[in-house]
């Protein structure tokens, strides 16, 4: 209920993206244990853009949460939002690559 | 460290060996035989093409002592042909008028104008060559004083071979009151110009034209000046091993070359070098007990005026010596030494023979390789088994060459079979040691042989003893009956022996046996190696891999339920420019990312990801700009 009240909507929408990358990343490392290793490289690719995903969100969640406000005083939420399009790029660009 | 005395002792000693070998004289090991000769000769006598050509088919046989067959019509062809205008034209004409007999010609004051205009210190070596050649052919008179300074002069300015062996010719043309002196003394420097190859051969890079026609040039211009041409002896042998070496005569030119040379070698008041060539190989027997020998010069014309004689005669193996100071009779062509009357005993002897009779002969002296062969008998052959306790004494069989063994023996785990013989030579008694002397002993069943060598002890006596424990392995334990076959062998025997002497039924211990004897035959068939292919991994089910697809995407509809629960919206969407150019431009690197996924490498979508990336970048920060502004 905290939760509930205390969070801005951005915030929520946010967390609400945040669980559905650490479902989605779950699921994959099941069926990897559950169904085998082939095609390893793929599954990696998967994993690796869950995990990373998952990591940049958070960062992002950090750095444009108000309440953080202090400790990123030359951050402002568009610079943060920028960075993590940009970061997403890169991994992606990289998941792409691997993923055969 | 050596003190003084060892010292020098070991220094004379090196300089000793060093003049020794120095001291053995080169041996030429190329000459022109009776097939070379008619080669070249073959060569030669092809039908002119032009005056050049006959030119040198005309001097090169005549060098050889070979007279053209048609002397008029060559005579014909050559007045026919000539070009009065042409220095070199009438140097060949010249020359090869000057070879034939009864043939005239004359000559026009304006050839001989030209023919001395040539002569001049502008002129090349070439043609104060040609055109000094021309005079003296037609017996022109010249100023030889004057020929001799145009031509030094003119070799000053060329430093080629060939100019300065067409010079050594030009000068044995001059008259001898000039002071030819300068011009002989190119002949030394051509030799050192000379390439050496492996001690055995000496020739100028240009070629064994060139080295021919030098030779040529050379002697012709000593004999003409009466002055011993500055060449070694050796030299001399290996300039012949070189010229000599050429057994196909691809052009005119080159044939003419080395007839000349041959001429010029076989006939000089100066070095003749002589050819010892042994009749057949050099061997003797009692059946054949002489040795006999041809003395040729370079062109293989025999050299009968001549006196051989045997220095001495050394064994090879017991460096003996055998003979001294003996003349070769001379019975017809060849010159003949009985060697069987010494009664030498078989093996090789090397002979130092030397030619005498001339003064200007070289490689006179020669070392010859000459082989005594006998023929071998085998006596005392003792075939015995040999109890292995030492209780029984040994059953001895005594068999004669050629007879077989009757009875067979045996060789078991008890006994030993042993075999004992003696060689002799059967001419003259001694005892013989061949180089091969095998025992085979032949699988009657299975073709298996195995060879063993008998060895001889201190006195000469060959021994062979088969045990069957210690042989297992070389018989592959496999038991029957095998036929023992004695084999004797050298180079110096006439007579080599395969002796079937008996039957030896040799059992070998049960338990070693093989099952079946392969023939270890190395040249069937091997068995086929099947190539198992990499197998493809194994991959789930495709029902289980779409079912798994479908849940991965089930996350994603929970989002969207999520958003809409929390109330995300758009509504605060802007149509300004840059935002919408900002989700194009990101909606474009997400289709980039799924077109490099199937389709480009990473070279091609790094650069459209540039250039949407800087776009997108560009539009997304005026977006956020305008923002933050808002905020």
């Amino acid at each position: 209920s905290e939760y509930g009240g205390g969070t801005a909507g951005r915030l929520k929408a946010l967390d609400a993206f945040l669980l559905y990358v650490l479902l989605t990343g779950a699921l994959q490392f099941g069926y990897c244990l559950g169904v085998g290793t082939f095609p390893f490289n793929s599954f990696l690719s998967g994993f690796i853009s869950a995990v990373g995903s998952f990591i940049l969100g958070v960062c992002l969640r950090i750095q444009i949460n108000p309440q953080n406000k202090g400790e990123f005083q030359g951050i402002s939420p568009e610079r943060a939002f920028a960075d993590f399009l940009f970061a997403n790029t890169i991994l992606h660009l990289v998941v792409i690559n691997f993923v055969g | 460290y050596l003190s003084t005395g060892p010292r020098l002792r070991l220094q004379s000693a090196l300089g000793f060996l060093l003049l020794l070998a120095g001291a053995q004289a080169l041996v030429p090991s190329h000459r022109l035989t009776a097939r070379d000769l008619a080669r070249l000769r073959a060569v030669l006598e092809r039908p002119f093409t032009d005056v050049r050509a006959a030119y040198y088919s005309i001097v090169g046989l005549s060098s050889l002592g070979v007279r053209l067959a048609d002397e008029k019509a060559a005579c014909k062809f050559i007045k026919s042909n000539v070009d009065s205008s042409s220095v070199e034209s009438l140097f060949y004409a010249a020359q090869s008028i000057q070879a034939l007999s009864g043939c005239e010609v004359t000559i026009s004051n304006v050839t001989r104008e030209l023919l001395l205009a040539a002569v001049s210190e502008d002129s090349s070596v070439t043609q104060i060559f040609h055109a000094v050649g021309a005079l003296s052919g037609f017996g022109l008179p010249l100023a030889s004083q004057e020929a001799l300074s145009a031509l030094t002069a003119c070799l000053s300015k060329e430093e080629s071979v060939l100019a300065t062996i067409q010079a050594l010719e030009t000068a044995s043309y001059l008259s001898q009151q000039a002071d030819l002196s300068s011009i002989v003394e190119e002949i030394e420097d051509l030799v050192a110009r000379l390439d050496d190859l492996g001690g055995v051969y000496l020739q100028f890079e240009e070629g064994i034209e060139t080295t021919a026609l030098f030779v040529a040039a050379a002697y012709k211009l000593s004999d003409h000046v009466g002055t011993e041409p500055a060449i070694k002896e050796d030299q001399v042998i290996q300039l012949m091993n070189a010229i000599f070496s050429k057994k196909n005569f691809e052009t005119l030119s080159e044939a003419f070359s080395v007839a000349r040379a041959a001429g010029s070698l076989s006939q000089n008041r100066f070095h003749l070098p002589v050819v010892i060539v042994p009749d057949g190989a050099a061997a003797v027997s009692h059946h054949q007990p002489v040795l006999r020998l041809q003395v040729t010069n370079v062109m293989s014309q025999l050299l009968t005026q001549v006196s051989v004689k045997l220095d001495q005669a050394k064994s090879v193996s017991t460096k003996a010596t055998v003979l001294q100071q003996l003349p070769f009779t001379l019975s017809g062509d060849f010159f003949e030494l009985n060697f069987m009357n010494v009664k030498p005993a078989s093996g090789y002897y090397d002979f130092s023979i030397s030619v005498d009779g001339d003064k200007r002969f070289i490689a006179n002296k020669v070392e010859l390789k000459v082989k005594v062969s006998t023929e071998v008998g085998i006596t005392n052959v003792d075939l015995s088994t040999v109890d292995k306790d030492q209780s029984i004494a040994p059953k001895t069989t005594r068999v004669a060459y050629p007879a077989k063994a009757k009875g067979s023996f045996t060789a078991d785990s008890h006994q030993n079979f042993a075999l004992s013989f003696q060689l002799i030579d059967v001419n003259s008694g001694a005892e013989l040691i061949p180089h091969q002397t095998f025992v085979r002993l032949h699988n009657q069943k299975t073709g298996q042989e195995v060879v063993f060598v008998a060895e001889p002890d201190s006195k000469n006596v060959y021994k062979f003893e088969l045990d069957t424990s210690e042989r297992k392995t070389e018989f592959d334990s496999a038991s029957g009956t095998y036929t023992l076959y004695l084999i004797i062998g050298d180079a110096t025997l006439e007579n080599p022996i395969l002796w079937n002497v008996a039957d030896v039924v040799i059992t070998f211990p049960e338990e070693d046996a093989p099952s079946t004897v392969q023939s270890k035959n190395l040249f069937v068939p091997k068995p086929e190696i099947q190539h198992l292919f990499r197998e493809p991994e194994k991959r789930p089910p495709t029902v289980v891999s779409n079912t798994f697809t479908a849940l991965v995407l089930s996350p994603l509809l929970l989002l969207l339920i999520l958003w809409i629960k929390i109330g995300a919206n758009i509504s605060n969407f802007s149509f300004a420019p840059s935002t919408i150019v900002f989700h194009m431009g990101h909606a474009a690197m997400l289709g980039l990312m799924y077109v490099y996924w199937t389709q480009l490498n990473m070279f091609q979508t790094l650069k459209y990801l540039a250039i949407l990336g800087g776009i997108t970048f560009l539009a997304g920060n005026r977006m956020l700009a305008q923002k933050a502004v808002k905020r």
